[in-house]
């Protein structure tokens, strides 16, 4: 009993991050139509500059974690401007070949700057866990939880209350129609590519303290990031982050009771059976995003 | 024509590289520097740099400079094995050095049959290189077969009552749970759990939420310093408090110190150097004199604990290419059962193991217990 | 031209190693490299031919390497309830051919796939395959030693009765066995290809709706394609596991994927050469860069060099350098070669 409580615990603490994971990934799906390669990267570069900023900078832990959310904000911008506007209108394998290439180089670039050795980012909270009755976590995970459900909320009210959400919308129902009535659509292409990139940074910056930081610390978040996404459907939010805590839930428990060796195959496993038996997803397809 | 231009470049730019520089004796060094071993195969490479400068300085072997063709095994032993094969045939070192995990090594060691090349094994414990029949392996690690019997007199004194195991899922980390197992059974130990991990996973709380709902006093872990890094933050976070001892040789505790903080307190370590108590290595002036070099050059002192094998290994096999009068393959193999000094960990002597008639070396290294107290290394008193 | 290309390019392959001589090292990047060259005129077949972009295609080829090496090694384990299924050593050569038929059946398995699932959820749901296949090979440690590799697979052995048996130990001989492999998946492919059920694949490809509209099956068009595909990405993966005589998990890693998506497309998907010219291409390029920069250094040319070829030749060398050759010769011709044979009259 006390041990499946822990399991639950534990599930909700991974959840979190992992549908920040997951929502980034859905919503540059759901608007622009481009499987991002360089999802993985740069959740690996977020965790790096929270090292950079924390350890080698010296700034305080809760500064850096905008700095590093505002770094991958500003790198997806860049590819977004560099390599995806050129290929508007290309076909969806094409530019999914160029989001690997970005991707390879992302990753590879960062294993040419920072090395192979693991780096580890201090944090500020104490290190005894939290005691509820038999189950105990640590301050830094339940940091991590609020901070991705924080950020996963700021996303759902950016999409839903303001005016660039609108335009988001808008540009998702019908881009043709969107920028015949004025909306800036290649503007609002890079916003997307830009938030869902500072996603993918924040759940990077927020996990380096909790686990350590490397360079291929990315591959297996982002084939993760594809199983949340695809279970609640291509393009949609919610499903997205109610993905995420599904997944943490079968990861747990398959690792708790079945076998700790496929952990990490159930998100695959799920992806095919979802495909199998619903190709859109868990979750009714989402007429709009949000 | 552009591709057959692409092709002809390609392969004169690779035989450019491979002519060989004929004033040299060249020593093949097989080790990850990418990958998920990359942190600790570039500590051995540097290790081993600073051992052939020092003989290069003094002079050389034979009248001739030591070089050292360091080739990347990315971690992966398909990798280790081809980089075996180039070393050999297009670099020809008549001798190597390598290959860190024992799934590499096991997987470079047919190569050394094949092209009757020897090599020094440096880190790898999995029982199975020595016991194999393979002539050409000499190893300056110890087994982890060996590990267990130099631990064994120390259990009782440690209290302990029943062991779980939270191990590699590799040659490594099975084989420890199997041999140091098997030594604690015969004293009396239960041993209770046998965990796996994956040696890139990540989030190893499902396995240690198992290992905390069991009765066991002591947890036996074998992993690299990264993963135990991990493992000792996730048992804090869980409140998993027992008492560790890990295996391998690869732990360096200084890193664990500086990475985990307190999540390491009071966690033991089995390791074969005490770069923190110079004066009670085996060789202390060889000691000082390789962490004086190892500073100077700028590397982090958390790296010692890997970086002395590559510094012994090459220490080793530069005696044994002078014993054998020749950078030949088979008289460096007849020349390595002759070596004989003490190293950073003890005496570096081969003895004979596996099976009669192609035996393999195995040195015997000394293997100690350390504790994390008050963040820094100690020798627990028992 | 055309037609004449591939037998010199045959010809200088077969006359190479009387240039080269045995050395072993060239001798092993030229035969990794025309393995993975075979992988990747398989993945031509469903990325150029059908326009379906698997990047799965590693789990064939690992499927393939697998299936071979524990049939001639043989194992013996537990598939639960207590039952063991044993199996004594085989030679290589029916391992081969087992490869071939395992590695096809699974590709029968996503050629259905692909008709419940298009564009992004295809790629995503073969990457998942994939990756499921390399976790099994890691974890089901009593059939595959998992992380602990293959080791002693045995080389290939042909012999007939009474004439006494002939095994491929020396690099040479694996490398005109890879060559002779090679040539026949290129001969088939071009056969299929130039035939009917060549048109049809390509008619799926350029227009759906149209290619139903005039009778073509799409279900038979695009499994009989993932089969042959996926069949000799299998064969590579036999020829890989009994030349290497190793494999562990990672010969499932998606990097090898990424390889030979590089080799199809920068050589020229849905042409015939291209995957040819790419793979040798792409498949030196490490070995020549590797004397002169260190191996991440490596992976970022690879990955600039994708994108420049995506950007700069999105048609891949052999239609550009086509294209070219026939400008210079005719102007007024344009690059009517490759336009003069359109796949489906839309």
């Amino acid at each position: 009993m006390d041990q499946l409580l822990q399991h639950l615990v534990n599930t909700l603490i991974l959840g979190g991050t992992y549908a920040l994971l997951g929502v980034g990934l859905t919503l540059i799906f759901g608007i622009m139509n481009v499987v991002n390669f360089t999802h993985g990267a740069l959740y690996t570069v977020g965790a790096y500059l929270m090292y950079l900023a924390v350890a080698a900078l010296g700034l305080n832990f809760f500064l850096a974690l905008p700095v590093a959310i505002a770094g991958g904000l500003a790198l997806g911008a860049v590819i977004e401007v560099l390599l995806l506007r050129p290929l508007r209108g290309q076909d969806i394998d094409t530019t999914m070949l160029v989001m690997i290439g970005a991707g390879i180089v992302l990753q590879s670039s960062t294993l040419w700057t920072f090395g192979g050795v693991a780096k580890a980012v201090p944090s500020p909270f104490p290190q005894a866990p939290l005691q509820l009755g038999p189950v105990s976590v640590s301050w830094l995970s339940l940091f991590v939880l609020a901070g991705a459900l924080l950020l996963i909320g700021l996303t759902y009210a950016l999409i839903n209350r303001t005016k660039l959400g609108l335009a988001m919308r808008a540009a998702f129902q019908d881009a043709d129609t969107a920028a015949l009535m004025g909306v800036d659509v290649r503007g609002i292409y890079t916003a997307t590519f830009a938030l869902g990139s500072s996603l993918a940074a924040a759940a990077g910056a927020l996990l380096g303290p909790v686990y350590v930081v490397f360079p291929q610390m990315g591959q297996l978040a982002e084939l993760k990031a594809f199983a949340i996404v695809i279970m609640g459907g291509l393009g949609n939010v919610t499903g997205a982050a109610i993905g995420g805590f599904l997944l943490a839930l079968a990861e747990e428990f398959g690792a708790g009771y079945v076998s700790s060796g496929y952990r990490d195959a159930m998100g695959f496993l799920i992806i095919i059976a979802v495909l199998l038996w619903r190709p859109t997803g868990l979750f009714a397809k989402a007429e709009r995003i949000g | 024509m552009s591709s057959r231009f692409t092709l002809t470049t390609a392969i004169v730019l690779a035989l450019a590289a491979t002519g060989a520089l004929a004033d040299s004796i060249r020593i093949g060094v097989n080790e990850p520097l990418t990958g998920a071993f990359a942190a600790s195969g570039t500590y051995v490479v540097n290790g081993a740099k600073i051992a052939a400068d020092e003989i290069n300085a003094k002079g050389g072997v034979l009248g001739k400079k030591l070089e050292l063709v360091i080739e990347d095994n990315k971690s992966n032993p398909t990798e280790a094995a081809a980089v075996a094969e180039k070393l050999i045939t297009s670099d020809k070192t008549p001798v190597m050095m390598g290959a860190w995990g024992s799934s590499l090594t096991l997987a470079v060691m047919p190569k050394l049959v094949d092209y009757e090349t020897p090599m020094l094994v440096e880190t790898s414990s999995s029982g199975k290189i020595t016991t194999s029949g393979n002539p050409f392996v000499f190893r300056i690690s110890p087994p982890s077969a060996l590990e267990a019997e130099n631990f064994a007199p120390m259990v009782s004194r440690l209290g302990i009552k029943k062991v779980d195991f939270l191990v590699l899922n590799n040659d490594f980390g099975r084989g420890a749970a199997t041999d140091f197992g098997k030594m604690l059974k015969e004293k009396g130990v239960q041993v209770g759990l046998v965990e796996t991990m994956d040696q890139a996973a990540q989030d190893m709380s499902a396995q240690l939420a198992k290992l905390k709902a069991s009765d066991s006093d002591t947890i036996m872990i074998t992993s690299a310093v990264d993963q135990l890094v991990l493992l000792f933050k996730q048992m804090a976070a869980l409140g998993l408090k027992k008492r560790v001892i890990t295996t391998g040789g690869s732990q360096n505790p200084d890193q664990i110190i500086a990475q985990a903080g307190a999540a390491a307190e009071g966690t033991m370590h089995l390791t074969t150097f005490l770069p923190w108590l110079p004066e009670k290595t085996p060789n202390p002036k060889a000691t000082e004199y390789f962490i004086g070099e190892w500073k100077k050059r700028g590397f982090a002192f958390a790296g010692v604990t890997e970086s002395f094998r590559g510094y012994d290994g090459i220490r080793a096999i530069a005696q044994a290419i002078e014993k054998a009068g020749s950078a030949e393959p088979a008289a460096i193999t007849k020349a390595f059962w002759s070596v004989d000094f003490t190293g950073l960990n003890g005496p570096i002597r081969f003895a004979k193991s596996g099976p009669a008639g192609k035996e393999s070396g195995q040195s015997r290294p000394d293997v100690y217990i350390i504790e994390i107290k008050d963040g820094r290394v100690v020798q627990p008193t028992l | 031209m055309t037609r004449l290309l591939p037998v010199l390019l045959l010809a200088a392959l077969a006359a190479l190693p009387l240039a080269l001589g045995t050395e072993p090292y060239l001798l092993n990047a030229l035969i990794t490299t025309g393995i993975l060259t075979i992988g990747a005129m398989s993945l031509n077949l469903l990325l150029g031919y059908t326009g379906q972009l698997s990047l799965g295609h590693i789990a064939f080829f690992g499927i393939g390497a697998y299936v071979s090496a524990l049939t001639s090694l043989g194992f013996d384990v537990e598939i639960g309830f207590g039952y063991r299924v044993a199996h004594e050593p085989w030679p290589a050569a029916t391992g081969f051919l087992l490869a071939v038929a395992a590695a096809g059946a699974c590709g029968w398995l996503i050629g259905r796939l692909s008709f419940r699932v298009r564009g992004a959820y295809f790629v995503i749901v073969t990457i998942s395959f994939a990756e499921v296949v390399r976790l099994v090979a890691l974890n089901w440690v009593e059939l595959t030693q998992g992380p602990l590799a293959l080791t002693g697979i045995p080389a290939f052995t042909f012999g007939l009765p009474g004439l006494g048996s002939w095994t491929l130990r020396t690099k040479l001989q694996n490398y005109y066995l890879v060559l002779g492999v090679g040539t026949l998946c290129y001969a088939l492919i071009a056969r299929m290809v130039r035939s009917r059920f060549g048109r049809a694949m390509r008619g799926l490809k350029e227009n759906e709706p149209l290619a139903l509209s005039v009778g073509i099956n799409a279900t038979r068009t695009l499994t009989v394609a993932a089969v042959v595909s996926a069949a000799m990405a299998g064969a590579a993966g036999s020829l890989y596991a009994h030349y290497l005589r190793i494999i562990d998990p990672d010969v499932f890693l998606f990097a090898t994927t990424v390889t030979m998506v590089i080799m199809v497309v920068g050589g020229g998907k849905g042409t015939l050469m291209g995957p040819v010219v790419g793979g040798l291409i792409f498949g030196l390029l490490p070995v020549a860069l590797r004397p002169v920069m260190a191996p991440e250094a490596q992976w970022i040319v690879y990955g600039i060099v994708l994108i420049l070829i995506l950007f700069l030749m999105p048609r891949g060398i052999v239609p550009g350098a086509a294209a070219l050759l026939a400008r210079g010769r005719a102007p007024r011709a344009g690059n009517t070669i490759l336009k003069s044979r359109p796949a489906v009259q839309r």
